[in-house]
């Protein structure tokens, strides 16, 4: 990172009270390109939800932001910090953005309680009684505190990914990343995951959920990010995207989901 | 019948208990079981680190230059050390082992069989290990980082522990693999279980009983450690249910 492309970013980032900008960023495969010239601010407090067709891009960009997938080119500043330099600790900043899969990827070699307290106690140097006090009452407030001690092979989806979202949450990140939160899921199970996401939204947590739960995405989100073909096609407050969407494109896919 | 019983016990006593020879046996059995144990712990602990070596080449990327040309020189090292030592039969190692890599230097016997077998195990454990690892779904070591996890962290609680589980049967069948293989320690005249009965054999001119009885030896051991394997198995599932 030169001096040149940091100090900008910073001090607009701070006046702007700007928690991720993202800044031409790009990511190819070999010789296909999943993103680019993907720029965009991320609010604190906002709810920033991500639709689009398959094979778009937005999983891809929404795992670039946590560095999940390293981009090819362009800058992901976190806290004013980029992450796509190769000389950050990425391990340190990854600790402030949750992360919630598809798949709820718990461990599960690890009963409940110890997949929400093994990253607090080894990271922030948690006491155990702490972190297993932290994770117990936020077991109790997705209401699964009578699972801490069994084993993820026990739970439901839905039940899992409640847990994965907590565990994210016990690191106490500054924003949360969904990508497909309820995709994995039967339709009984999504209510109970997206209710909590409401709460957390509610909350005044900062998120960026990649989803196709269009309901959820008008009633919760702050900004609707249109992909397609690996770039932002449009952005806009959910009200305006759904009701008057602005593009042809846009139209095309809403009633293709609607 | 009576016969029969009677050229029994008098080859039984032929064979172990004139001039105490049933001690070749037990000494030999002592010495199987000794190099087995160290050259199985010397194998896991090379095959491990192979395996992480290899399987870290093949996953990891977003590596600087530097750490990344040193991966790829240990990858490349552990690529030549696998093909080594799974393409050449372990009684020629064993005895390069001790004829040419030690043959000028006063050293154990035992020692060069704990080295030979245990540098040969980790051959078969790397690649055992490597399956187990890249088995595990990628969404774990995902899971781990986004936690903030380092990669050697996440490997350590979250992958290995799984790959571990899964390749437990396969871990415990090569050290039985392993145990068999040892009776070659004659080789380098080490007086092993293997040796022991041949001993006997050459000094009674009897060959049916200290061979059947050596044969059964080894058996009862490798049952022995089959039910081991199950029972840890069984111990490690808990959290399947």
């Amino acid at each position: 990172m030169t001096i040149d492309d940091r100090n900008p970013q910073n001090e607009s980032m701070q006046s702007e009270n700007i928690l991720i900008r993202v800044k031409d960023l790009e990511k190819r495969f070999g010789d296909l390109t999943a993103l680019s010239e993907v720029n965009i601010d991320i609010h604190r407090g906002e709810v920033v939800v991500i639709i689009g067709p398959s094979g778009s891009g937005k999983s891809t960009f929404l795992r670039a932001l946590n560095m999940l997938e390293d981009p090819t080119a362009g800058a992901v500043y976190f806290n004013g910090v980029n992450l796509a330099d190769l000389s950050v600790n990425i391990n340190i900043h990854r600790q402030k953005m949750g992360m919630v899969f598809q798949h709820f990827n718990l461990f599960p070699h690890m009963t409940i309680l110890k997949n929400m307290t093994a990253a607090p106690i080894a990271l922030l140097k948690k006491s155990r009684a702490e972190a297993e006090a932290d994770a117990m009452r936020l077991l109790t407030r997705v209401g699964l505190a009578e699972k801490a001690h069994e084993y993820p092979a026990m739970l439901s989806g839905g039940q899992k990914q409640r847990v994965a979202i907590v565990r994210a949450l016990a690191m106490n990140p500054d924003v949360m990343l969904f990508d497909e939160p309820t995709s994995a899921l039967d339709p009984e199970m999504v209510g109970e995951v997206l209710e909590v996401m409401r709460d957390l939204a509610r909350e005044g947590m900062t998120m960026v959920i990649v989803t196709h739960e269009m309901g959820f995405a008008r009633e919760v989100g702050s900004r609707i990010v249109f992909m397609d073909e690996g770039r932002i096609v449009e952005e806009a407050a959910p009200e305006v995207f759904f009701t008057t969407p602005r593009r042809e494109r846009i139209a095309q896919f809403l009633r293709k989901i609607l | 019948m009576e016969a029969f019983w009677g050229t029994l016990q008098n080859s039984f006593e032929r064979v172990f208990i004139v001039d105490d020879r049933w001690t070749l046996l037990a000494r030999g059995l002592g010495l199987t079981l000794l190099i087995t144990l160290l050259a199985a712990l010397l194998g896991l602990v090379l095959g491990f680190l192979i395996a992480i070596v290899r399987s870290t080449h093949d996953k990891m990327t977003g590596l600087k230059p530097v750490p990344r040309a040193v991966l790829n020189l240990f990858n490349g090292i552990a690529k030549l050390y696998l093909t080594v030592i799974r393409g050449t039969p372990v009684v020629v190692q064993l005895m390069i082992i001790y004829f040419v890599v030690f043959g000028a230097v006063n050293i154990s016997k035992v020692l060069v069989a704990v080295i030979a077998f245990g540098i040969n195990s980790g051959a078969y454990v790397a690649e055992i290990v490597r399956s187990g690892i890249m088995s595990i779904e990628r969404g774990q070591m995902e899971a781990g980082r986004s936690l903030g996890f380092s990669y050697a962290q996440t490997m350590v609680r979250v992958i290995l522990p799984q790959a571990f589980k899964n390749v437990l049967p396969s871990l415990g069948n090569e050290i039985i693999v392993l145990l068999k293989e040892t009776s070659v320690s004659g080789y380098i005249a080490l007086e092993d279980l293997a040796k022991g009965g041949d001993i006997i054999r050459s000094v009674t001119y009897m060959a049916f009983m200290p061979l059947i009885v050596v044969a059964l030896v080894y058996l009862t051991v490798v049952i022995f450690l089959s039910h081991l394997v199950t029972r840890l198995e069984r111990r490690l599932r808990a959290s399947d249910h």
